[in-house]
């Protein structure tokens, strides 16, 4: 099989012996992991290098991990990408992102590596993965100077801390960072899809954001009143109830009919804080949930049907997993990746476009 | 006067796309994620120079130029 999956929860260093036994003898042109902050994760990163000497090696670090549909806490997962899938593969480090540090120089290491611009690179057959910092504040930022840069598609997601929230590793190439995004840029055989979902339907109402700190993904005022007032009011209850709505009901930039959610994080005084920068004057959808298992295996069906899945990686909300944790529901929808090799973590935020929340991303080899 | 925002949008995702048909929904979602809705905008919008401005911004970073189909 040219796309393989592998795990293991043995404490390094028998944890790289464990992921190289279960690769056996092939020679995968890249290799995508996704780890446990519990592993000393330099020492990690070190040893898959160098266990995939011939390989494009690039992870991060989790707020969980999954291996064909299973969820995992305090292991390292791996996805083995074999010739017969990705013809070159290349990672490229943009350091220092939230002190606002260019994607360009990291585009230009991709390009000198792919010996072409760009833009001359067939959209059907090139995709690329970011993984970020997901403490940095800056995945909008990097995900919109990606987006000016270039018309190819990058998916991914935040690297996590098992929701520690002190510090967030991105590793590529042998070297571990934080601070900084990681891009990986794949050449495939046989070409790839992209799944966004989300397990929400507009309400309806909308609320216009009038008054921002966008820095601080802040929102303080709503339709000129103040945001928690305007989001009580359009949920038609009282503001001191409206936090316990946040999960339920996030915001939506609506585009094309598809909501790219904001989830709301607290209240500071009468504003909100979101988990993604909102625009002064954006029209946002006011969102109610629906069933996260019914809608991904509606997603991944509809993706079985379009065609043969070698595999794929999927970028999970933490909040999404963490409601699976809540209602039992792991097993079903683990069930939903059946017979296919994934792998995945549980993210600070997942990336397509740009950088949204309670979203699955998913990255599909055909 | 109206219009000019949509036709400055419909450059942008025209010059952007190339004729590609997956750039131009592309285009127009990097559009809506930078506070320009496509979907807000038609024939009889108003001209407001601050949404102009923040086209001509965006134009800027899409390394795309809004040149004589515009009107300035």
């Amino acid at each position: 099989m040219p796309v393989t999956t592998a795990f293991s929860t043995k404490p390094a260093p028998d944890a790289v012996r464990d992921l190289r036994a279960q690769c056996g003898d092939r020679k995968p042109r890249a290799v995508i992991f996704f780890a446990s902050p519990r592993y000393h994760l330099p020492a990690l990163n070190r040893e898959i290098s160098q266990a995939f000497p011939e390989a494009c090696v690039a992870g991060c670090s989790t707020a969980g991990e999954v291996v064909c549909g299973a969820m995992l806490n305090g292991s390292v997962v791996a996805m083995f990408l074999d010739e017969d899938v990705v013809e070159h593969a290349a990672a490229a480090v943009v350091e220092d992102v939230s002190l606002g540090t260019s994607v360009r120089d990291a585009l230009l290491k991709l390009e000198q590596n792919f010996q072409a611009p760009l833009s001359s690179l067939d959209l059907r057959t090139h995709v690329g993965l970011v993984l970020l910092d997901g403490l940095s504040g800056a995945q909008e930022r990097v995900m919109e100077e990606l987006g000016d840069a270039t018309d190819l598609f990058f998916v991914g997601g935040s690297a996590g801390d098992d929701l520690k929230l002190e510090t967030t590793h991105v590793l590529a190439n042998g070297r571990l960072h934080t601070d900084a995004a990681v891009l990986v840029l794949l050449r495939l055989k046989t070409g790839f899809d992209i799944v966004k979902t989300q397990s929400f339907k507009p309400t309806g109402k909308t609320l216009v954001a009038t008054k921002v700190e966008e820095g601080q993904r802040q929102v303080i005022e709503f339709d000129h009143r103040p945001a928690l007032d305007a989001y009580a009011a359009a949920l038609g209850i009282a503001p001191e109830q409206a936090s316990s709505q946040f999960f339920r009901h996030p915001l939506g930039l609506m585009i094309e009919g598809d909501p790219f959610v904001r989830s709301l994080r607290d209240v500071a005084g009468r504003s909100i804080r979101f988990y993604s920068h909102i625009k002064e004057g954006m029209e946002l959808a006011l969102l109610e949930a629906t069933d996260i298992v019914e809608d991904t295996r509606a997603a991944i069906e509809a993706q079985k049907t379009a065609g043969q899945i070698r595999g794929l990686i999927e970028f999970q909300c933490i909040l999404r997993t963490q409601q699976l944790q809540d209602e039992g529901r792991c097993g079903q929808y683990g069930a939903i990746f059946s017979g296919i090799p994934m792998v995945g973590f549980s993210t600070y935020g997942e990336a397509y476009l740009g950088h949204v929340n309670q979203t699955s991303t998913i990255l599909i080899f055909r | 006067m109206a219009g000019q925002i949509k036709q400055m949008i419909d450059s942008i995702v025209e010059q952007r796309a190339n004729g590609n048909p997956t750039i131009a929904l592309t285009t127009k979602a990097k559009l809506a994620l930078k506070g320009v809705n496509p979907g807000s905008f038609s024939e009889t919008s108003p001209d407001d120079p601050v949404i102009i401005a923040k086209i001509r911004k965006i134009a800027v970073d899409f390394g795309v130029q809004l040149g004589s189909n515009e009107r300035k």
